[in-house]
């Protein structure tokens, strides 16, 4: 958070240049100026002005699976790309052409990497499906697929596919949850009791557990609590025999039980 | 109401309660009525977001009562009306106030949006229009 803070503070300083102009001007005249200069230090200084906009869209993502310094990483990133994008003279606002950059990045990241809900693994391979077919289709089409074409082109109904978007996004409550309002939430304030909450809280302990584990341990967890697989599959797939996933298993959650209790006492 | 996007207005109507999990029903039903009209992928997961930012930026934390959805695909478009009808005796005296956050993503993510209070309830809508090159 003490990077926010330090890119909130470089904002107030960019922002109050000059007392009597608004800060959108103040920018608007910085970004030509760039446009103009190419000035590494005025690019850093624009790029680390806007990191806050990055720390917002970043906690509004959180709770789809994917840790939180991840999403500051991806977004921060976006904000320095869209300051080497930006046009001044398009008569956008900088903030909101990064915004929809940012959300562009998150959206890719969360397509390649989120998988917040523990969906039927039919769906998870449609969707995995449904991206590289995306993908290519956009190439071949020249915009994005409708959901009939991607359908049609892999041989799934609309339904399914649309389903399968859904569940592929990592939604769930995710960003209702995650709004700081008042730092409290929206599902905190609601009466029933909602029963995917408790994974939610889970995998942020889990998260910084999970990140000590090697790397192979890590993919075998994922295989087996995050898509579902069996010992077996998981073992076809990475090239190891059953019991040694069996063995790998047990010796990882041993390790992130004790990692995890360590963490709540502490 | 008409099941035919280029000859009319299709219009979907969902009432849900304030309940986190159940904004998937929000999202699922603006999702299938831009795809039966034809919008791209792209623009259909950013309608999916921006359907959530327009909870997000009406019912505060403590809101009881249930959301009120409208879809309506008119030729090239879709608008999404979101009305907030709280519980009997609820104090609507924090609510009203939006984020800027929310405004900035839904900037980003929609043409339009707007807010406004119909018959004294608190109402958000957004448009958006499906991208030119797409069938």
């Amino acid at each position: 958070m003490r990077l926010a803070a330090q890119a909130a503070g470089a904002l107030d300083g960019v922002m109050a240049a000059d007392e009597g102009r608004t800060a959108s001007e103040d920018t608007k005249e910085l970004f030509t100026e760039l446009a103009r200069t190419r000035d590494p230090a005025l690019r850093d200084r624009l790029a680390t002005a806007h990191l806050g906009l990055a720390y917002q869209l970043a906690r509004r993502y959180t709770n789809r699976g994917e840790p939180y310094e991840d999403l500051v990483q991806v977004a921060s990133l976006a904000i320095v790309k869209s300051v080497d994008r930006f046009d001044p003279e398009r008569g956008v606002e900088f903030t909101t052409f990064a915004t929809r950059t940012v959300i562009g990045e998150l959206k890719r990241h969360f397509r390649d990497k989120g998988w917040a809900v523990r969906a039927p693994r039919r769906v998870q391979e449609l969707y995995l499906e449904l991206g590289k077919m995306a993908e290519s289709l956009s190439q071949e089409l020249g915009r994005s697929p409708t959901v009939p074409e991607l359908a049609s082109a892999t041989d799934a109904t609309e339904e399914a596919v649309l389903e399968a978007l859904e569940a592929g996004q990592g939604y769930r409550t995710a960003s209702i949850d995650a709004t700081d309002r008042n730092d409290e939430t929206l599902a905190s304030h609601i009466g029933d009791e909602d029963l995917t909450m408790g994974t939610v809280e889970d995998r942020q302990l889990l998260a910084p557990a999970m990140a000590r584990l090697a790397p192979r341990e890590q993919t075998i967890l994922q295989l087996r609590f995050g898509q579902g697989l069996t010992q077996s599959e998981i073992a076809a797939r990475v090239g190891i025999s059953q019991m040694h996933v069996s063995r790998l298993l047990a010796a990882s959650l041993e390790r992130l039980r004790k990692s995890v209790g360590t963490a709540e006492e502490g | 109401m008409s099941t035919d996007g280029q000859a009319g207005v299709v219009a979907v109507d969902l009432a849900i309660p304030v309940k986190a999990d159940l904004v998937v029903l929000a999202r699922l039903t603006a999702a299938t009525v831009a795809a039966r009209a034809g919008f791209g992928v792209e623009d259909i997961e950013d309608l999916r977001l921006a359907v959530e930012e327009l909870c997000l930026s009406l019912v505060r934390t403590d809101d009881d009562g249930r959301l009120n959805f409208a879809f309506e695909y008119v030729p090239d478009a879709i608008t999404v009306k979101c009305c907030f009808e709280p519980q009997p005796g609820w104090d609507g005296a924090a609510s009203g106030v939006v984020d800027d956050l929310s405004l900035r993503i839904l900037d980003a993510l929609v043409d339009e949006h707007g807010r406004e209070q119909r018959d004294g309830k608190l109402c958000a809508w957004l448009r958006k229009r499906r991208a030119p090159s797409t069938v």
